[in-house]
């Protein structure tokens, strides 16, 4: 005879009971969410037998996530003006350079500045691929809230990703400057450079600075009824730092705190709830994300909070004007995959729920 | 009527000008910083916007509560004429720095009413500053204010009155940001509702009732919300085997609606909901389930095909089918699957990264039967069934939203 469980209405009062954190962030169960959830509601029509979405460009056909093959990342073994070899763990992948394949290496380059050594995010070619299309060496992004300055150097907080240190060089602080004219601490920073030792060298500003403090971010616009089915905004790329090297997915700026206690940051202090007004996902929760410069579409898994992104009301201007607020801050793959320049640090991107 | 109109024009440029700071004061003191103002003060250097937003504010005030003091005997004259010049000066400033807003910011609102100002600006708010600018000019050389006796000149006053908010209105951006917000009402998907009322709801719903005997545990195994609804799983047991049984409940405060299904914890497969189940029947309480040969995880090293379903070795008895089922499907619960890409050694120590992978791990596909203990036990029960009856898994409803 088991026991009847807590709850239950032949059982008297009502004891809630709340799911222990450790229960909560086990990958296998997360993994199952999406099973769970279409046996009470069916899967989406999208889902069914194949892709019949016509959004979509890859193929669904499991109810998951076709491979992403275009973004490869790793550390460079071998680099010489035609072959480029990456290796990832035991495996390495060589590619071709060709005329037409460009690199950045805190400015654009040629491929042959590539160095053995570098750690290398690489684009394959739409014809081919072995052969490389676009190549990204060193490159980081700190994003956050200035903490302290000296002189040229910036510790920053950066949300659940810790605090990092930024190194502006005197040959980009104006360039730097023009677009983030209060290098204090208590406003925000976005700063794309390469990634040293211990810190990141500050070369190109990814970003407008918002006008207000990071604990002044101005309230989103009231919305009666239900959210929109498809939003739009802005979505940028993070470092891995925790994350393995070429995780496909993104981390969502409004995880439920309640659900995911112990995945989800919390929200940094006097922070709203952003600009944007996104509705409550769960790590997996399936995000369907569009690359409105390119059209390029995938099927991404909420990876991780991006509590960090709601501080940020600013547009992307890649393609246009987009919408003011960040929707997705995705992983190094998952951006190089839909199309972005992770130099230029962002893309005009819709989001859509998959339900 | 005329120099009624004009006798208006007072009480309305002062409530507007004292409705303008104090709403620029609601939002500085709900950002806690005056660098919040909005509007005209863009267009000025950095270090400039903070002296420019008080002054704004300070002149608003100063000179609403001026209007209002001036009005009647008490400072008329040059004072009174000094005040009111100084409004239409505002208002005409007001206008150049709309328009030179409207060009070089076209993004920003005119933050005249503090939040409610976010519009950007256009022809109507434009419009709205000129018509203000007439209204302050008309008040110059009006004689001291009297407030008139009942009748039909309080009434002419009174209808003006109403008549100037209207058109101002109609000319206000403001006004719909303002009816919004009164009539507010948070969407579902942003709506914050603590896990404990969740729990409460749950367990206070003929859903959780339906399904508690199947329930080998009192707390969830994992909990999840999506858009507007909670997911938590519970463990149990049902004909033998481990399953998971999984409840949505809608984030409402109020009788929220719960769906419930029950799945198999090692195949996935979703399979009948208790209640939906025949009351036990002689040739079905004792009849045993296909053995479980799908064991472990790691146990399995090869991939399954899925060319025939373990279910489709069985006969669909014949005869009458019971409601709600379908013919051609037999009365048992779904076979035992496997799953393809049995791979990954230690399931639950897979990390976070591997996620993408896990998630093709939960389709799962049939397999044709693999053991001789299972065949004859499948032969047993194909022998044994004499009613067509037959059980599917439960049906799929409408997607969440």
């Amino acid at each position: 005879m088991r026991d009847p469980p807590e709850g239950r209405a032949d059982g008297g009062a009502v004891t809630p009971a709340v799911i222990s954190p450790a229960q909560i962030v086990s990958g296998a169960r997360i993994a199952r969410r999406y099973l769970l959830k279409s046996a009470v509601f069916g899967r989406p029509p999208w889902n069914e037998g194949g892709d019949k979405d016509p959004l979509a460009s890859h193929t669904v056909t499991t109810g998951l996530l076709a491979p992403l093959p275009r973004a490869v990342t790793g550390v460079v073994l071998d680099a010489s003006p035609q072959i480029l070899v990456i290796g990832n763990g035991g495996t390495e992948e060589r590619f071709a350079l060709t005329a037409d394949a460009s690199a950045w290496r805190g400015a654009k380059t040629d491929p042959a500045a590539i160095r053995a050594g570098d750690q290398a995010v690489v684009r394959r070619h739409n014809a081919s691929r072995e052969v490389a299309d676009r190549i990204w060496a060193n490159i980081g992004r700190v994003s956050g809230t200035i903490i302290e300055r000296n002189r040229d150097t910036f510790l920053v907080d950066c949300g659940s990703r810790g605090q990092q240190a930024l190194v502006m060089p005197h040959t980009a602080t104006g360039k730097i400057q023009v677009r983030f004219p209060r290098l204090e601490p208590g406003y925000l920073i976005d700063i794309i450079g390469v990634r040293r030792d211990g810190y990141l060298e500050g070369l190109v500003p990814a970003t407008y600075q918002p006008p207000y403090r990071a604990d002044h971010v101005p309230a989103p616009p009231l919305i009666n009824g239900h959210l929109p089915v498809s939003i739009q905004g802005s979505a940028v790329w993070h470092e891995p730092g925790g994350e393995p090297r070429g995780l496909t997915g993104l981390a969502y700026p409004a995880v439920d705190p309640h659900s995911d206690a112990t995945t989800a940051s919390p929200a940094p202090a006097g922070q709203a709830s952003g600009c944007v007004s996104l509705p409550y996902l769960s790590i997996g929760s399936l995000l369907r994300v569009r690359n409105d410069c390119t059209e390029a579409c995938r099927v991404l898994p909420v990876t991780g909070s991006a509590a960090l992104a709601t501080l940020f009301c600013d547009r992307s201007v890649t393609c246009g004007p987009s919408p003011r607020g960040r929707i997705a801050d995705l992983t190094l793959a998952s951006f190089v995959e839909l199309g972005g320049e992770l130099h230029e640090g962002c893309f005009n991107a819709t989001i859509e729920i998959e339900g | 009527m005329l120099a009624a109109a004009r006798e208006v024009q007072i009480p309305v440029l002062a409530l507007l000008l004292l409705g303008a700071c104090a709403a620029k004061l609601i939002r500085v003191l709900r950002a806690r910083s005056v660098a919040m103002a909005l509007g005209p003060t863009a267009l000025f250097p950095l270090r400039l916007q903070r002296t420019v937003a008080k002054v704004m504010c300070a002149a608003e005030m100063s000179l609403g509560i001026a209007l209002l003091g001036t009005a009647g005997r008490l400072g008329s004259g040059m004072v009174a004429t000094a005040v009111r010049t100084g409004a239409v000066l505002l208002f005409v400033t007001a206008v150049g720095a709309l328009i030179e807003v409207r060009q070089r910011r076209p993004d920003v609102g005119c933050g005249c009413f503090g939040d409610l100002s976010s519009t950007p600006v256009n022809a109507r708010t434009i419009a709205r500053a000129v018509l203000l600018a007439l209204a302050a000019a008309a008040t110059i050389g009006v004689p001291p204010v009297r407030l008139p006796p009942p009748g039909g000149a309080l009434t002419l006053r009174l209808g003006l009155l109403g008549a100037e908010f209207l058109v101002i209105a109609t000319l206000s951006p403001e006004l719909s940001e303002a009816l919004v917000r009164l009539g507010y009402s948070e969407p579902c998907e942003l709506r914050i509702i603590p896990v404990e009322r969740t729990l409460a709801a749950l367990h206070a719903s003929r859903t959780w009732r339906r399904h508690a005997p199947v329930l080998t545990g009192s707390h969830p195994v994992d909990m999840w919300r999506e858009l507007c609804w909670r997911y938590l799983v519970y463990p149990g047991s049902y004909g033998g085997r481990e399953v998971e049984v999984v409840f949505a409940v809608y984030l409402r405060t109020r009788r929220p609606h719960v769906r419930a299904a029950v799945v198999d914890a090692v195949t996935g497969e979703a399979l009948p909901s208790p209640h939906t189940l025949p009351p036990p029947g002689p040739h079905l309480v004792a009849r045993p389930l296909p053995p479980h040969a799908v064991g472990m995880w790691p146990t399995i090293t090869r991939p399954a095909t899925a060319s025939q379903p373990a279910s489709s070795a069985l006969q669909p008895p014949s005869g009458p089918a019971q409601p709600g089922m379908q013919p051609g499907t037999p009365r048992l619960l779904p076979a035992p699957t496997v799953f393809d890409a049995p791979e990954l050694p230690d399931f639950e120590s897979a990390l976070p990264d591997s996620l993408y992978k896990l998630l093709a791990l939960s389709t799962s596909v049939t397999r044709e039967l693999n053991t001789s203990a299972e065949a004859v036990a499948n032969a047993r029960l194909r022998g044994s069934l004499n009613s067509p009856q037959d059980v599917r898994p439960q049906g799929r409803t409408a997607n969440p939203g």
